[in-house]
């Protein structure tokens, strides 16, 4: 400013540039110049030649003033920088220092590092071959409390996880195979061994537990425990232990139904179950009483002895059956011959008690529903037993009972048959069958209705029947041929008529005998036969026309009149017409008495038209004879009835 | 498999009784399979059916033996009354003569069973309401009158057959609690399981076992 001024001042031509220059300045825009002059304004209040003049002194000197203020204020940065410049100093040391301490522990840690890391791996590495030990253990061995539930306690109990262990024991010893195959042989042949031992000591144990399980089922009423029906799973796998199991079951059972039966036949109350009270003592016995008090009763003795077996069968074929029941193998034999072997003790109380019925005759009616009744209970028991039932003793005791009882009742029948035949008596008066033969008659009816209400089904009948019915009847009607064979032809055929009428008469009531009434309905005929015979002739003999008939038959081939014959002249003729007329009107006196002595009025009935059909075609054969003219017998002088009228009147 | 040591705790035996047709098979049938069995052939001579059930909290195997009906089987049928328990008399709703033939099925009980049988006398084929032939009342009174369990049930539907073989075992386990079913009668027809009545002695010596074994 100074200087534009100074320029002013001067002269001309650069005076006038710089005027101009001044003039040209935009003191307004330039903020530099507009902030100097405000600040020289500040202290430049007095605009005098003085100060003026020292404007550039002051100037200069606030300038010097402002620049120590400036140097004076540094000082103190500067101070304090060095403050700081020293503190950074010893920072460094101080890094520099600490920097060193850790490459120093770093040198010595990497040992260490490297010893841990090498650690870790190793205890990775062991913790997987503990794992695998561990899985081969669990896999192969048995756990502590496995073993204590496996060798169980001195008390002989038997925990429901020792099939469990088991099970396991028998897999070990199953996976060990695969061991075998790799190279660790040596392990798997020991733990073989190992387990093969555990398991047949199990085995023992299983089988010592369950045979005393067994030794102890003797009640009456038993219950298989679900450990028990397991053991037996588990010992098929012996079959040697288990049918030693099964044999000490089957002879406590049997000894229970031995007990049993013995009790409900002379007791009437089976002894309690072991350790069970009995008071039965104290108190009144009561509901059923023994079976043996019913021994008079043939059938009722017999049936309720069969009837106490066959639900004796069905209890233990029961038990049996839940014994095995968890069984995976077939064990149908095995059931069935523990039965068998359970029944067996039965069969000689059985046997000695229906031996001593049959023995007793009975008769034959009873023997004959205890063959029937025996062979039902055969048939019944063998239904609950199974179908393939050899060699079960029980059964064959029965059937060995009912062949017996068979054997005795035809036997007593063949008696019966031979006492018919040895006695024969003679035919009652009145033709009608003897006693015996009503007897024998009623006894078979007797069979044949019992059968017909037989329990056995329907398909097993007949058989035994027809048998029966042979050999009763053949002796039955060849005693009546032998009561007959002392009487007149007349009285015979009337006599066997009867008889063989009342044994047709009860055949008839039954299905079978077809065969039997064809043949005796002939016979009949035959005989029936005979009497008409017998009764036409003698209608014609008491007629007269007897002798005429005859003779006329034995000329009934000559040529000449007949009227020319001795005994056929035309008086004989005529007073036989007579005759028979006389005799006609009351034909009920002109019949046999042997006819109506049959007990049958269908047969009366019958020998009485037919022999009345032999009279009226014999009349018819003299009638013809006498009105025929070539004989010559003027018949329009003597009045006959004609063979029409003849046959009205006989009816 | 059963919670405890057993199956069951006690045996009772029964035996059904009644005319031919009735539907004793039937009954016995549904009790045991709980099916209607169509068709059912005429049974031969007896036959056994089983099944456990619960009374009061104790397992109880029913031993049923279902008798033929046909009158050729009566003298078969009579030696099963021997030791049951229980007696189921039935008769069909729909034919009268069933109803009437009671009494002597009731006689038949009465003599071949011990007092203490419990009989309960069922009027099957309940569902032939339409074709009824003997009245609920006249039924009831009868049963009243002889000391009878009484209900009307069907085989087919299945209406209180359940009921009917429960009933049964409850009066049967209520004698027993009572005292008045002496259990060591076995022939009262209820067994009981040895291990299940503990703590008793064994006083049994007054009677020599099998002394009268004669084989």
């Amino acid at each position: 400013m100074e200087e534009s001024v100074g320029s002013l001042q001067q002269g001309n031509h650069p005076l006038s540039k710089k005027l101009k220059k001044i003039l040209d300045t935009r003191l307004d825009n330039d903020k530099d110049m507009i902030e100097a002059l405000k600040t020289v304004s500040t202290f430049f209040t007095d605009n005098n030649i003085r100060t003026r003049r020292n404007l550039r002194g002051e100037i200069e000197r606030r300038s010097l003033l402002i620049n120590q203020q400036f140097v004076d204020a540094f000082s103190h940065v500067v101070k304090d920088l060095e403050l700081i410049h020293a503190d950074v100093q010893s920072m460094t040391v101080c890094c520099k220092d600490m920097t060193d301490r850790l490459s120093a522990t770093k040198e010595q840690t990497q040992e260490l590092i490297t010893m841990t890391s090498d650690l870790k791996s190793e205890e990775q590495r062991l913790q997987v071959h503990s794992d695998l030990a561990q899985a081969f253990l669990d896999r192969f061995q048995l756990k502590p409390n496995e073993m204590k539930v496996f060798h169980g306690t001195r008390d002989g109990h038997l925990d429901p996880g020792f099939f469990a262990v088991l099970e396991k024991v028998q897999k070990i010893h199953a996976d060990v195979k695969v061991l075998l195959r790799t190279n660790q042989q040596t392990a798997g042949l020991e733990i073989m061994e190992q387990m093969a031992l555990q398991q047949e000591s199990a085995y023992e144990r299983l089988y010592r537990w369950s045979q005393s399980q067994c030794r102890s089922l003797t009640s009456d009423a038993i219950d298989i425990t679900p450990i028990q029906q397991q053991a037996m799973k588990a010992l098929q796998n012996r079959p040697v232990l288990f049918s030693y199991t099964l044999d000490e079951y089957s002879t406590a059972r049997r000894g229970a139904v031995v007990r049993g039966f013995i009790d409900a036949l002379t007791r009437g109350i089976p002894s309690g179950p072991p350790g069970s009270p009995t008071l039965e003592s104290e108190k009144k016995i009561q509901g059923p009483k023994p079976i043996e008090l019913h021994a008079h009763d043939p059938m009722r003795y017999v049936g309720d002895m069969l009837a106490w077996l066959h639900q004796a069968s069905a209890s233990e074929k029961e038990n049996i059956t839940q014994l095995l029941s968890e069984c995976e193998k077939s064990t149908e034999d095995a059931n069935r011959d523990t039965l068998a072997h359970v029944l067996e003790g039965a069969c000689r109380p059985l046997k000695v008690r229906v031996e001593q019925v049959l023995v007793s005759e009975p008769g034959t009616l009873t023997l004959y529903k205890l063959t029937n009744l025996l062979k039902f209970y055969h048939d019944t028991i063998r239904d609950i037993i199974g179908k393939a039932c050899e060699n079960i003793s029980l059964l064959e005791t029965i059937n060995d009972m009912y062949i017996l009882c068979r054997k005795l009742f035809f036997n007593s029948l063949q008696y019966l048959a031979s006492k018919l035949l040895d006695k024969v008596e003679l035919p009652p008066s009145d033709l009608s069958p003897p006693r015996t033969l009503n007897d024998t008659i009623h006894l078979l009816r007797d069979i044949f209705d019992s059968h017909d209400s037989s329990i056995l089904p329907a398909a097993e009948r007949h058989t035994d029947l027809v048998q029966v019915m042979t050999q009763v009847l053949d002796p039955l009607l060849q005693m009546c041929a032998m009561s007959a064979s002392q009487l007149q032809p007349a009285d015979m055929a009337a006599y066997v008529i009867n008889c063989m009428h009342s044994i047709k008469f009860m055949l008839s009531l039954y299905e079978f005998t077809d065969q039997k009434i064809e043949m005796l309905s002939a016979q009949i005929d035959a005989h029936l036969d005979t009497l008409v015979n017998e009764q036409a002739a003698s209608i014609l003999m008491r007629g007269g026309l007897a002798n005429v008939y005859k003779t006329i038959l034995k000329h009934e081939h000559d040529t000449g009149p007949l009227s020319k014959l001795a005994g056929l002249d035309r008086s004989a003729m005529t007073s036989a017409f007579q005759h028979f007329d006389d005799v006609i009107h009351s034909p009920d006196e002109s019949v046999l008495p042997q006819v109506s002595m049959l007990a049958s009025a269908t047969l009366k009935e019958v020998a009485s038209s037919r022999a009345n059909e032999l009279v009226s075609s014999a009349y018819k054969v003299v009638y013809d004879v006498f009105t025929n003219e070539k004989n010559g017998y003027d018949s329009a002088t003597f009045t006959v009835k004609t063979p029409d009228q003849i046959r009205l009147l006989l009816c | 498999m059963a919670a405890g040591p057993y199956n069951y705790s006690y045996i009772f035996k029964y035996i059904i009784i009644g005319d031919m047709g009735v539907g004793k098979s039937c009954l016995l049938h549904q009790f045991t399979e709980k099916k209607f069995m169509a068709d059912c052939p005429h049974t031969i001579g007896v036959e056994f059916g089983t099944r456990i059930i619960e009374v009061s909290g104790q397992k109880i195997k029913l031993q049923i033996w279902d008798t033929a009906g046909q009158e050729r089987f009566r003298a078969v049928t009579r030696s099963y009354y021997r030791g049951a328990a229980g007696a189921l008399m039935v008769y069909d709703i729909t034919r009268r003569s069933t109803y009437n033939h009671l009494s002597s099925w009731l006689t038949d009980a009465r003599n071949l069973t011990n007092p203490n049988t419990v009989i309960f006398l069922i009027g099957n084929k309940g569902d032939l309401d339409a074709q009824r032939d003997v009245t609920y009342e006249e039924a009831k009174q009868f049963a009243d009158e002889n000391g009878l369990l009484f209900l009307e049930a069907s085989a087919k539907t299945g209406d209180n057959v359940e009921d009917v073989f429960l009933e049964t075992a409850k009066k049967i386990f209520q004698n027993i609690q009572d005292g008045s079913l002496d259990l060591n009668a076995a022939e009262s027809g209820v067994q009981h399981k040895p291990s299940a009545r503990p703590g008793q002695t064994l006083n049994n010596e007054q009677q020599p076992k099998d002394s009268n074994c004669s084989c």
